[in-house]
């Protein structure tokens, strides 16, 4: 009996390691970045003010996402450095005009309706609420896409238990989790029409 | 220590047990439910700058203003626009889904002979094989169009017939057209200055028209008030929902509109309480099923606030006199003639005999000639039972440039032309392009209607119609509560009670 639950224990801790360690590795693919972005650099160096500098609203409110190429080749038209990165930046996507393949973090599926105007404008929450400090790195994290879903570990991945570990920002429990806190009560069909 | 069979059963059991405290199962879980929301070919709008554009639908001829909310070059969302002077910002709920349509499984997209794959090769050769045998018909689901002349130019070429199926709306004009000459495209309900309106069956606040025009009109003027500032008069068998919201529901014997107008008229010149003089209707309040004193009642109720006018379901001559009678034509209030009226409207008759028809994407997937002919059918979206020798697809939603006259029985003339908002998928033609490359340079003749210049609108009546005639069989069937829209669409559309019910459903 007692052999017995010690190969019973052995086989549960098997599990545990691979589910809790080696599951996550498994489950998602790790993709760099096509360009090694510094926040950090760009606020210093090209005097940035805030995050709406860059990642603006239009007059109608809707979000204008990650700036374009263009915008870009307003300073780097020619290489500013020697640095690999300026080179692929500039002779990939600038001097061809081709848009930077970004892979973004908080992208959400095509079924959530997210408008940053009313969460900004209106409710007054600053951007490090749901993307933390990215704004402030020096580096561009590496990009985690679930190999089932397809979805960016960002907006779908972390806890399944909702314990608040892993990435998070801009998960659908964040959202409840946020909604909640502040008694905004918007239904299902607010973010999901 | 050698491992038995029990040992390597206790570690599975062990292993088993364990993975449910890993995310292992509820991840995968809900992993997998997500990706069985994203199939590869479920389509998705593509990512990239919003916009909004505004346009015209082009589902049906009541060509409401759209305002279409587009992301990355496509249409995403669509909504009313409020500044359109007709729809004013309504929309059925088959425009509010509309944008979707074009992916919709029943969408054609090969042409088909006979239920096999062909192609456009072998439909053109078909076409000029029927062309060189016998003269051709052509069936138009919108006359005004630009396309419509060419429709009549190619059928006047080649000694065939030109057709255009009617709206109910544009039906219920047809006897003034007949009495005056004036096209019935170019009539319209002055809605807006009425303040006693007599619907006999008119589903006005259940899809009437432009959806929109009179349910506004109804809920500024009409609503919630038991002496309303216009009074909606709704006769009809059974209490629709217009029946039910009237400020006054008259229930008649199914079938006997016309002689409860003929009944109304009566007493309107019997008691002279109208100005108009005309032919005495005979008596036949009895077919009616209501009780004389009250049609006596409901006539000096007409009279009692004008202007007053009649709008039947349909083509009905009894009904369209009572208007006459009531000095509604030509008149404020009534019905009256657009400035420029049909001036683009071409002249259309029944199919003539023919060796081929077509039938343009706008006609109803219902409409079937009655006509031994090779059939020539263009949609966009396939209706299931057919009896047509050939499905061509052509452009769906927002696809392709066009224009959309005037609506049926608009007080408001308003031409729009609708440019293309989505590239119709590969192997997609209209009729109209189809016809054009069968014959580059067809001849330039003018088909106009003759009646379209400006003149005096008056109508007077000789004598009352035959209300208990049958009224003659037509070319064809054409039922506006189908549209040209796959079997689900249909069906929401019919369900959404914004349509005319079903002819029989009254009966």
């Amino acid at each position: 009996m007692r052999r017995t639950s010690v190969f019973f224990g052995l086989g549960g801790l098997v599990a545990l390691a691979l589910g809790w360690l080696a599951f996550p590795r498994v489950l998602y693919t790790r993709q760099q970045q096509p360009v090694a972005f510094q926040h950090k650099t760009h606020a210093a160096k090209a005097g940035t003010s805030g995050c709406a500098d860059c990642h603006s609203l239009r007059e109608d409110g809707s979000f204008t996402g990650i700036p374009k190429t263009a915008a870009c080749a307003a300073c780097h038209a020619e290489r500013m450095g020697t640095s690999s990165t300026e080179a692929i930046l500039v002779d990939n996507f600038v001097k061809p005009g081709r848009e930077t393949p970004w892979l973004v973090y908080a992208r959400q599926p095509a079924n959530v309706r997210f408008s940053h105007a009313i969460h900004t404008k209106r409710a007054g929450i600053l951007c490090t609420k749901c993307h933390a400090d990215q704004g402030e790195s020096d580096t561009v994290k590496v990009y985690e896409q679930n190999r089932i879903s397809g979805y960016s570990r960002d907006i779908a991945g972390g806890s399944a238990f909702h314990s608040g570990r892993g990435p998070h920002g801009t998960r659908m429990s964040d959202c409840e989790g946020c909604h909640k806190e502040r008694a905004v009560d918007v239904g299902c069909l607010g973010c999901h029409q | 220590m050698k491992s038995t069979r029990r040992d390597l059963l206790a570690w599975t059991g062990g292993a088993v047990a364990g993975m449910f405290f890993t995310p292992v199962p509820w991840k995968v879980l809900s992993d997998v439910s997500i990706w069985t929301q994203n199939w590869p070919w479920i389509p998705q709008p593509p990512r990239g700058p919003v916009d909004v554009k505004e346009t015209t639908c082009t589902l049906c001829p009541n060509a409401c203003g759209l305002r279409v909310r587009m992301a990355g070059g496509a249409p995403v969302g669509v909504a009313g626009l409020p500044s359109h002077p007709i729809s004013r910002g309504a929309l059925c709920p088959l425009a509010f889904g509309a944008h979707q349509l074009n992916w919709h499984p029943a969408r054609l997209r090969d042409v088909l002979h006979r239920g096999r794959k062909s192609s456009w090769d072998e439909a053109a050769a078909a076409f000029r094989k029927a062309m060189g045998e016998g003269p051709i018909a052509i069936i138009d689901g919108r006359n005004g169009r630009a396309a419509s002349a060419l429709y009549a130019r190619f059928a006047a070429a080649h000694g065939g017939s030109y057709s255009a199926v009617r709206s109910p709306e544009e039906k219920a004009l047809a006897p003034y057209e007949k009495w005056t000459g004036v096209p019935a495209a170019a009539l319209g309900y002055d809605l807006e200055n009425a303040r006693t309106i007599v619907s006999f069956g008119a589903p006005l606040l259940d899809g009437w028209a432009t959806p929109g025009r009179f349910t506004r009109l109804w809920s500024e003027r009409a609503a919630a008030s038991s002496d309303p500032e216009l009074r909606v008069i709704q006769i009809e068998p059974e209490q629709s929902r217009t029946a039910a919201f009237a400020w006054k529901w008259i229930r008649v014997r199914p079938g006997s509109e016309a002689a409860l107008a003929s009944s109304i008229a009566r007493v309107l010149l019997e008691e002279r309480l109208v100005s108009a003089r005309g032919p005495m209707p005979p008596d036949t309040a009895a077919q009616t099923g209501i009780d004389p004193e009250v049609i006596r009642q409901l006539a000096r109720t007409i009279v009692e606030r004008t202007p007053a006018v009649v709008i039947p379901a349909g083509e009905n001559e009894s009904v369209a006199a009572l208007n006459v009678i009531l000095g509604a034509v030509g008149a404020r209030g009534g019905i009256i003639r657009r400035n420029s009226g049909a001036d683009l409207q071409v002249c259309a008759g029944p199919p003539g005999p023919a060796r081929a028809v077509v039938i343009d994407s706008a006609v109803s997937w219902d409409v079937t000639p009655n006509i031994q002919a090779e059939v020539f059918r263009f949609a966009a979206w396939h209706g299931d039972d057919t009896t047509a020798d050939w499905l061509l697809p052509a452009p769906g939603f927002l696809e392709e440039k066009t224009d959309m006259p005037t609506p049926p029985a608009s007080a408001i003339e308003h031409r729009a032309v609708v440019e293309p908002l989505l590239i119709p998928p590969p192997g997609v033609k209209s009729a109209a392009d189809f016809l054009a490359e069968i014959e580059p340079s067809i001849p330039a003749k003018d088909s106009r209607s003759a009646a379209a210049k400006p003149r005096e609108f008056h109508c007077e009546l000789r004598e009352w119609p035959q209300s208990s005639a049958a009224p003659a069989p037509p070319s064809w069937t054409a039922d506006w509560t189908l549209p040209v829209l796959p079997p689900l669409s249909a069906k929401l559309f019919q369900e959404s009670s914004l349509r005319e019910a079903p002819a029989g459903r009254n009966v």
